[in-house]
């Protein structure tokens, strides 16, 4: 049983910090469509657009986890 | 068939290069836009203005249209010939994740894809900058410091990457999962249908019970993946070439120039 298995795992945990500022996000965005119903479809975009940058670090975290379990 | 075979092996050993399926399907991508293309230009060399528009025009006119705004939105009126550029980004990019609904192979797994059309932007950035600014565009190297030097040189390409790891990372661990379930459920299949645990898929018997679950992972993983990221990808171009143009106003400049 090899050690790089471990590693994957591990490496797999820094995708929560991207949750956490996803889940940040979202709450702001909901908040102020709360406040101005009005302005719900811009909110709407700039918060997908912000989720979808948010993604990019977790991605990062996948794609090293992807290559140590495939090119060991 | 052999000689394509001996010569793709030639070329692989001699310049470490393959011509890979994804290769082949990026041109297949460039066809379906050029066939579009060129469909909707003729129709609309030889319409009428008095006539509503039908069928492939009126999509073709919605496309440009929504790009249209969507770029003026961002950028300043004077550039607004940067239409012509995103309309080539944006529907080469969602067909990409689209076509992975018919079980071709997606241009976007290959790292080569995502990569050249990162450098396509870094470009355009750059050529922008040095276009503005002429020996100016150095200044950005020494900025606070010059001993910051090897830090901005290394920061200049984090848009490249970040951008490339985008596409490439939706669509490659899209491209994971979806392989994942669809041979777990073929094994499935076959132990229902034959008793035994045969992996993969070996025949008919196989093909029964993924298309009751892989749909909703296709609606995710292609559709819904492939719509974000062309709008990440085109707003992040738009928004860094944006910032390397002059944000002045043409009608100000005409007001200064006559006020003197």
């Amino acid at each position: 049983m090899e050690l790089y298995y471990i590693g994957i795992g591990m490496c797999m945990l820094g995708t929560t910090a991207s949750a956490i500022g996803e889940g940040l996000i979202c709450a702001h965005a909901i908040d102020n469509m709360g406040r101005n119903p009005e302005m719900y479809g811009k909110l709407r975009t700039a918060m997908i657009l912000g989720c979808a940058l948010d993604e990019t670090t977790s991605i990062y975290c996948l794609l090293i986890a992807i290559l140590l379990l495939f090119i060991h | 068939m052999v000689l394509a075979k001996t010569i793709n092996d030639k070329i692989s050993e001699m310049f470490n290069f393959e011509f890979v399926p994804q290769l082949f399907m990026s041109l297949l991508v460039m066809l379906i836009v050029l066939i579009f293309a060129i469909i909707v230009g003729t129709k609309a060399r030889h319409a009428k203005v008095d006539e509503k528009p039908k069928g492939i025009f009126f999509l073709g006119i919605l496309i440009f249209q929504t790009i249209d705004n969507f770029t003026l939105s961002i950028m300043n009126k004077k550039y607004r010939d940067f239409t012509r550029v995103m309309i080539v980004f944006v529907p080469y990019i969602f067909i990409c994740f689209i076509i992975s609904l018919t079980g071709l192979p997606s241009p976007i797994v290959y790292l080569a894809t995502p990569l050249s059309l990162a450098l396509v932007v870094f470009f355009m950035v750059h050529g922008t900058a040095i276009k503005e600014n002429h020996w100016g565009y150095f200044k950005r190297y020494v900025d606070p410091f010059p001993v910051f030097l090897p830090i901005n040189l290394i920061s200049m390409w984090a848009p490249t990457i970040s951008l490339t790891f985008r596409l490439f990372g939706n669509a490659m661990s899209g491209f994971c999962i979806m392989n994942i379930v669809y041979f777990g459920l073929e094994t499935l299949s076959n132990a229902l249908f034959t008793g035994t645990l045969v992996s993969g898929a070996i025949g008919v018997q196989s093909i029964f019970l993924a298309p009751l679950v892989t749909p909703f992972l296709h609606l995710y993983f292609d559709i819904f993946s492939g719509c974000i990221q062309t709008l990440v990808f085109s707003m992040l171009t738009l928004i860094y070439v944006s910032q390397e143009q002059s944000q002045e106003d043409e009608n100000q400049v005409i007001e200064e120039v006559v006020s003197n």
